[in-house]
């Protein structure tokens, strides 16, 4: 047999082929895994890297006790996949085993868990027969969501909707605010936002071509931060009360709306801020929309004869009268008043012999107008701006009003007088207590705060509010203005004297105006301060609107209730020493 | 039973002694006659002595092919069950379901290839026309009968009952010894063309075969090992490259027939840059490319494949090779080229040792086979090819190729066991041997 030659040389041409071919890969094995690499790499991270985003729950508003007030909690809807249903049976699990069963009898189970009625759902589910979702519940908890699961229906699903929780519900609802769909809608969601929101983070993961995470290639670049807790310096005891008294009494009263403050005088802290009608955040609808934040921050009104310590305590301070400046009072007043202008009290009375002190126990305003006319339109002015008014407080509330303290240019002869008498000013009853705290807190008034401070999840703290206070009239025309107050429920205020314990108060009574017209409408409110030997609790209480008794004696009862409350909640041990005897006539 | 197997070695060393006495006697095979027949050796060291002569071989060649075999064998094994548990799991709830079928699959195929080495020359020459019948009969069966399947771009799959297995691999088989014995009974008339015409009409029945199931890349392979086998027989160039011109006239028609073809061929010559340039056809090698990439030159190790999780389609298959890129890195492709490389050499020495020309042939044929594969497949996976669909011989996930594979080099093995007489005393040649 006879094998050609030539098979040699083909044979060497072979091994010269492999080795070139295996060059030639090498080449390119080096240009695709080391010098494209980088390239190439990119471009399939490109599609392979999914970002998520992570989310961290929103932190709680608590009160000053620790008690929670608003909390994120995980809540359920309960859906449903319409094109699944056959509406005359549904396959359900009994006991383990498969069973058919009527399906109206798998709703009515799904009906009496959920509390949506029955009809209800058979008309989410037959409203699209071809959808492929449906609503049948929203916002369930997960018990009930728990009890939905085991009916084991097999249209039937569900899915995690974060959502808000209040527990405490309307007690201190207009101060907490709420979330709605679109973020905080009110009060301190919207107020702290900044300390309260969550920081989403993010996460990257590498994801197969049907979307499946590749094991091990998780990495959290950023991780979610859940959001701060609000400490509020709110009394949730205090708060609570304040509110059924405020619920109790403005019922009475017939009132449109009733607010209630009570202050911590050596702090400025808000340890109520109560609000009738009051909002429960878990269902805002409950109440009209003007009832969705805090009145006492955003509803100025003229205040009345309330405002007249705050007029007392600036003059004394200025030097302009002393406490028992003798004064002659008459009822009815129209000295410097142009055309037919006039000023008189609530009541007819002879002229009377009243001391500085007389007239603001008496609640004179034409004794007032007289003191009045011994201070500049502009000093007095000052001063207001000095006790804060014209201006939001330091908690800067979610709508918070300003009050209006009148340019000087708009202060007629009349305003000049009715300004004594906390008429021709509006107030929020935030910057009321305030005056009345800087009263309490020998002529210092201090930062009103309502946020005590915001704990971040990682430890620190912030919103820490200033409490550096502000020296608005002296020592002396403070107290003396306070043991002025303290004669108003022992000579004047039926119902509000509490034995053994000594308390300031001025009763106010103010005229309403509805388009630059007074009206029949009055404002009624009591404020004061308690011990009033050294006050630690300042207290505002207004009602407005009421029917029943237009008279500040109708605020009394309240104002009355609410000190008997801090007085046993804060076991203040009875006053010591005796009211000041400032003589009122002479 | 160990007694009845050593009685049945030592009759057949006698035979094998008695029908070839011109052979010398090896110091293996002599010593293990010497303990069968000692009576005093104990019995354990009887069957062990067995085994050594029944699997003995003396030549460095021998152990060079089946060591490198092994080698692919067992790192195809590995790689298989890293690159094909997300999409068996997809298929089957089972991480392990592909893997262990080919593990199976490995353990019928290492008696095969052993017992197929153990073969003598005259077996694969008489059974040979056997073989390319049953072949193509199966083939046949697959195109043209209910009993072939495929995975919607090709038709080559047969199932009997659960069981199922590709035809064409077998035809590959049997394409080896039947143009090793078609060429060797030619061998004195090789310059006279018309002498090679019987060879057409099966070997290009095979290939209108497996063409007729849409399967390129195995028609291909075929072609190759045809031309291969006339190439390394000693055919005259100019008849090879006549009848490759032919060839290469018919599949460009065929590549312009198709549209699918013609896309495929267009997507290949672009390039590719981005999967975008053809979401169809550049899929497939731009998720190779990128595997490849991650690897980087030390690889993510193995097991941390990002590819494997349905981006790469085939990525136990076709594309391993960008599976091992990016687990192993380059010195995980570059050990599989030099691998191969490794068995090509063997390949080389394995036909210059031998002078029956039905070895030479049978082992180039292999050769074409198993190495020409590889460097189609590797280079599908480079993007120097156009997708082609081949896959990665002892590596690649697929049960029948392994099986077949494996036969074939048992068949090469069994050529290379025994290092005929030195070439120097050349005798003239043998009718005896031509007839036998």
């Amino acid at each position: 047999m006879r094998y050609p030659r030539r098979t040699g040389g083909r044979l060497a041409l072979t091994v010269v082929l492999v080795a070139l071919l295996v060059a030639g890969f090498v080449v390119r094995l080096v240009d695709v895994q080391i010098v494209r690499a980088a390239e190439l790499v990119a471009s399939a991270d490109d599609t392979r890297t999914v970002t998520l985003t992570t989310y961290g729950s929103r932190g709680s508003i608590v009160a000053s006790d620790g008690t929670v007030l608003a909390q994120s909690v995980d809540r359920f809807d309960i859906t449903a996949s319409p094109r699944q249903v056959d509406l005359d049976s549904t396959e359900v699990k009994k006991d383990g085993t498969w069973t058919k069963v009527p399906t109206t009898e798998a709703i009515a189970a799904i009906a009496q868990i959920t509390g949506t009625p029955a009809a209800d759902i058979l008309t989410a589910l037959t409203a699209d027969p071809e959808s492929q979702f449906a609503f049948l519940a929203q916002g369930v908890t997960l018990e009930v969501y728990r009890k939905v699961a085991a009916l084991d229906i097999p249209w039937v699903y569900a899915q995690v909707h974060p959502s808000r929780s209040y527990p405490l519900g309307a007690v201190g609802g207009n101060l907490v605010g709420f979330l709605g769909t679109d973020g905080p809608q009110a009060g301190t969601e919207a107020n702290e936002d900044s300390c309260l929101a969550a920081t989403d983070g993010t996460t990257t993961y590498e994801s197969s071509a049907d979307g499946v995470r590749l094991p091990g290639t998780e990495v959290v670049d950023t991780a979610a931060q859940d959001g701060g807790t609000v400490r509020l310096t709110i009394d949730t005891d205090l708060q609570w009360y304040a509110q059924q008294v405020l619920d109790r009494e403005a019922r009475k009263l017939g009132a449109e709306w009733a607010v209630a403050m009570v202050v911590e005088v050596k702090t400025g802290r808000i340890l109520t801020a109560a609000d009738w009608p009051s909002v429960d955040p878990n269902d805002v609808n409950l109440v009209q929309d003007n009832a969705w934040g805090a009145r006492s921050f955003s509803s100025p009104y003229e205040p009345g004869s309330i405002m007249k310590p705050v007029t007392v305590a600036s003059e004394l301070d200025a030097g302009v009268i002393s406490p028992t400046e003798q004064w002659s009072v008459p009822w009815h007043y129209t000295n410097g008043l142009p055309g037919d202008h006039y000023i008189q009290d609530a009541w007819w009375h002879g002229t009377m012999p009243w001391t500085t002190a007389g007239i603001l126990v008496n609640s004179s305003n034409v004794g007032l107008s007289q003191i009045s006319e011994k201070m500049s339109a502009a000093e007095r002015r000052d001063y207001l701006l000095k006790f804060g008014f014209n201006q939001g407080t330091e908690v800067d509330f979610w709508g918070e009003s300003s009050g209006t303290v009148l340019p000087l240019d708009e202060v007629d002869a009349i305003t000049n007088r009715t300004q004594g008498f906390g008429q021709g000013i509006a107030v929020t009853a935030a910057q009321m207590v305030s005056a009345y705290q800087t009263l309490g807190n020998h002529g210092v008034r201090l930062p009103l705060s309502l946020v005590d401070e915001c704990d971040h999840p990682d430890g620190s703290v912030s919103e820490v509010p200033d409490r550096e206070g502000t020296r608005v009239v002296s020592a002396d025309a403070a107290d003396t203005t306070v043991a002025m107050l303290e004669q108003v429920p022992t000579v004047v205020l039926d119902g509000v004297a509490i034995p053994g314990y000594r308390i300031a108060a001025k009763t106010g009574t103010a005229e309403v105006a509805e388009g630059g017209v007074y009206t029949d409408d009055r404002i009624i409110s009591v404020a004061g301060l308690l011990p009033a030997e050294d006050p630690e609790y300042a207290v505002v209480v207004s009602f407005a609107k009421p029917d029943t008794i237009k008279t500040s004696a109708g605020a009394a009862p309240a104002f009355a209730d609410l000190t008997k409350q801090i007085i046993k909640e804060f076991r203040i041990p009875p006053s010591t020493g005796s009211t000041p005897d400032i003589p009122l006539t002479w | 039973m160990c007694w009845e197997a050593a009685e049945a070695a030592r009759r057949h060393a006698t035979r094998l002694r008695t029908a070839a006495p011109d052979r010398p006697q090896t110091g293996a095979v002599s010593s293990a006659v010497r303990a069968v027949g000692a009576p005093a050796a104990p019995r354990a060291s009887v069957a062990g002595s067995v085994v050594r002569r029944v699997f003995a071989a003396e030549t460095p060649e021998y152990f060079m092919l089946l060591g490198t075999t092994l080698f692919l064998l067992v790192f195809g094994l590995v790689m298989v069950l890293s690159s094909s548990s997300v999409e068996s799991y997809l298929e089957e709830g089972d991480f392990f379901g592909v893997a262990t079928r080919q593990g199976l699959y490995a353990l019928i195929g290492l008696p095969v290839m052993l017992l197929a080495a153990r073969a003598p020359l005259s077996f694969w020459r008489r059974w040979a026309w056997h073989a390319i019948g049953l072949g193509l009969l199966l083939q046949l069966l697959v195109v043209a009968t209910p009993l072939g399947s495929g995975n919607g771009y090709n038709r080559n799959w047969i199932g009997i009952g659960s069981f199922s297995a590709q035809p064409s691999e077998l035809v590959k088989l049997a394409l080896v010894v039947w143009l090793a014995r078609m060429l060797t009974e030619r061998m004195h008339r090789l310059d006279d063309w018309r002498s090679l015409l019987p060879i057409a009409p099966v070997a290009g029945g095979a290939i209108f075969l497996v063409l007729l199931g849409n399967d390129l890349g195995t028609a291909v392979i075929l072609i190759m090992i045809v031309f291969g086998a006339m190439f390394y027989a000693g055919v005259r160039l100019r008849y090879l490259l006549t009848a490759g011109l032919a060839v290469a006239l018919a599949g460009m028609l065929a590549v312009v027939g198709s549209d699918s073809r013609r896309e495929r061929i267009g997507a290949w010559l672009s390039g590719c840059p981005t999967v975008d340039a053809d979401p169809q056809f550049c899929w497939q090698p731009v998720h190779g490319w990128e595997a490849l990439a991650h690897g980087g030159v030390l690889g993510v190790g193995l097991g941390n494949s990002t590819a494997k999780w349905s981006w790469l389609p085939a990525a136990d298959n076709d594309f391993i090779f960008a599976i091992i890129g990016e687990e192993l890195g380059m010195v995980g492709t570059v050990l599989v080229l030099v691998l191969f490389a490794v068995l090509a050499i063997s390949f080389v020495r394995v036909i210059r040792m031998n002078r029956d020309p039905f070895a030479k042939i049978a082992t180039s044929v292999v050769m074409v086979w198993v190495i020409g594969q590889a460097f189609v497949n590797i280079g599908v996976v480079l993007g120097a090819l156009p997708v082609l669909g081949v896959p990665l011989p002892l590596v690649s996930a697929g049960g029948s190729a392994l099986l077949t594979t494996m036969a074939a080099i048992g068949i090469v093995l069994s050529f290379a066991r025994r290092r005929p007489e030195p070439i120097a005393p050349l005798p003239p040649p043998a009718p005896v041997r031509r007839a036998r």
